[in-house]
């Protein structure tokens, strides 16, 4: 016969013990804050085997459909990526062996935060059937996106591999400053994911603006052309948090050292943006079950 | 031990169509006001009203009532699905719901893949899965089927399956809606074994459904729901007679 195993702290909402359910008149607003985050947010975090399945299983039906998977979009991404390169560089009258790598290494990091970002607008409606039978973290769905989307980046960034050698970009620690900046990306993907996906569950044409949004973001922000192109108008991409995220990634992978104001800027807007987050979801929480 | 209490609770549902469900609507609404405004409003149904409600170990309760009667949002209640609009709702034991037995599975992944899948959803360790895999494999008689993608399988192999992974788990507190699909004829007594060897497991069942003889066999009392509203709470066979005789005198009022 089966036998319970007692984990130590309950690995989901449905595995605790006691759970007390109270409407929002018997509920003071500190402690709807701090049931919010515990049992809303950081209890998903500790769901992890769920949202990984589910991450995986996304990621294994895209191998089922064609043998190489998700290296199809590595294979379009390289295909873009050397056609843009070849012809952008004149236009930009750089240097193929600057302008390549750079594009190539900005290009996929906006793949992968586009891509997370694409997804959340469905992170509760593309599972309502679950979130309408068990109770689990909500940010359980939200981190399922952004970590098969993290799968998906660990196949396209293996452009950077021949990239790296045929430019011969040397290695150097400073390339390890690519694993924090990867890392305060994520961060800042989950809270806006929760965000995204909050606001696209209640609001439902918020996908298409969040995808013309993305769209034209790939125009204004540096990933195509280098900030110095702007001369005197540096501030348009400054003032761009995309800008400083891609430039954290980017820098320590062509072996440069990002600004520390980009380092600042991201890990300000991981705090702001956090909290932002937490503070949406203690406010809709309680009624999200009932957009979807 | 475990312990379902509720008190007073009241669950409003929110009705939304495409008007309420957009943001142009909701922001013209806010800038332009007069009738525009209305359109932020929408619909709210009272799913259950000021419903008491109390089960112990050892309670096996018939939910009975007719579509619409509060029956599913009870349960969604009970397992924190839904968060009550009013009132509490204090719940002892790990709760197991059984709505939809299919829940989690994933066409495109084997049969073996989707044990691992499913039984994560349903909130069980790693350990607990590799225990019961013989197991499921063992009652699906699916055998070399569970190595193909489920896709492939006919509705009730599917359901056999999806029916052995919801059915491994040991629930202090179990809540089953409706009927469960079981697929063929010849299967179904099996699995209602199975299905009761489940509820035996449990310390408290809770069963929506419309089938009197299958809850006459797994319960011992029944609540039955009315417009959102608990109009009896008892004894099995009271309550049934009371919702198939509502012109019978003499009901008891719904005390918990």
């Amino acid at each position: 016969m089966l036998t319970q195993v007692k984990d130590a702290p309950s690995m989901t909402a449905t595995a605790a013990s006691t759970v007390d359910f109270v409407s929002l008149s018997n509920l003071t607003l500190k402690a709807r804050i701090a049931r919010t985050i515990s049992e809303e947010i950081v209890a998903g975090f500790y769901a992890w085997p769920v949202w990984v399945i589910m991450g995986w299983d996304d990621i294994r039906q895209r191998y089922r459909r064609s043998v190489i998977g998700p290296f199809w979009i590595t294979l379009s991404m390289g295909v873009f990526i050397l056609l843009l390169g070849v012809i952008y560089s004149r236009l930009f009258h750089m240097e193929l062996e600057n302008y390549l790598p750079y594009l190539s290494i900005g290009y996929i990091v906006w793949g992968f935060m586009s891509a997370a970002i694409n997804d959340s607008c469905i992170a509760f409606t593309d599972t309502s059937r679950i979130i309408k039978q068990i109770k689990l973290p909500y940010s359980v769905y939200v981190l399922r996106m952004v970590w098969r989307n993290f799968i998906i980046f660990l196949h396209t960034i293996v452009i950077y591999i021949p990239i790296a050698i045929i430019f011969k970009i040397e290695p150097n620690l400073k390339m390890l400053l690519a694993i924090p900046g990867l890392i305060l990306v994520c961060v800042n993907l989950i809270w806006m994911a929760t965000v995204i996906a909050i606001l696209s569950t209640r609001y439902r044409d918020i996908q298409p603006i969040v995808g013309t949004t993305i769209q034209l973001g790939m125009f204004a922000t540096p990933i195509m052309w280098p900030i110095s192109s702007l001369g005197n108008a540096r501030i348009v991409a400054e003032v761009n948090p995309a800008y400083h995220l891609i430039e954290i990634a980017r820098a320590p992978l062509l072996g440069e050292f990002a600004g520390l104001h980009s380092w600042l800027a991201a890990i300000g807007l991981a705090i702001v943006g956090s909290v932002l987050a937490a503070a949406l979801m203690v406010r809709a929480s309680r009624r999200i079950v009932f957009w979807i | 031990m475990a312990s379902i209490f509720l008190k007073n609770v009241g669950v409003d549902i929110p009705i939304f169509d495409v008007k309420t469900a957009s943001l142009k609507k909701a922001l013209l609404g806010r800038t332009i006001g007069g009738p525009f405004a209305r359109s932020g409003a929408h619909l709210m149904v009272s799913a259950l009203k000021n419903l008491d409600f109390e089960a112990h170990d050892g309670d096996r309760i018939a939910l009975v009532g007719d579509n619409g009667a509060g029956k599913s949002t009870l349960l969604r209640v009970v397992s924190h699905v839904y968060p009550p609009t009013s009132g509490m709702v204090h719940v002892v034991g790990k709760v197991s719901p059984m709505f939809d037995t299919t829940l989690g599975m994933s066409m495109d992944a084997t049969g073996m893949e989707n044990i691992q899948i499913a039984g994560t959803i349903w909130g069980m360790t790693r350990a607990q899965i590799r225990n019961s895999t013989d197991d499921i494999v063992e009652f699906t008689e699916l055998g070399e089927f569970l190595k193909v993608p489920v896709r492939t399988y006919s509705n009730g192999m599917l359901l056999r399956l999806a029916f052995a992974i919801a059915t491994i788990r040991d629930p202090e507190i179990l809540l089953i809606d409706e009927a469960i699909g079981v697929g063929d004829s010849g299967f179904f007594k099996k699995a209602f074994a199975r299905l009761l060897q489940l509820v035996e497991r449990s310390r408290i069942l809770m069963v929506a459904s419309h089938q009197d003889d299958t809850l006459r066999r797994l319960c011992n009392k029944a609540a039955w729901l009315s417009h959102g509203n608990l109009m009896a709470f008892g004894e099995f066979e009271n309550v049934l007679s009371a919702y198939r005789n509502p012109n019978a005198p003499a009901q008891q009022p719904a005390t918990a």
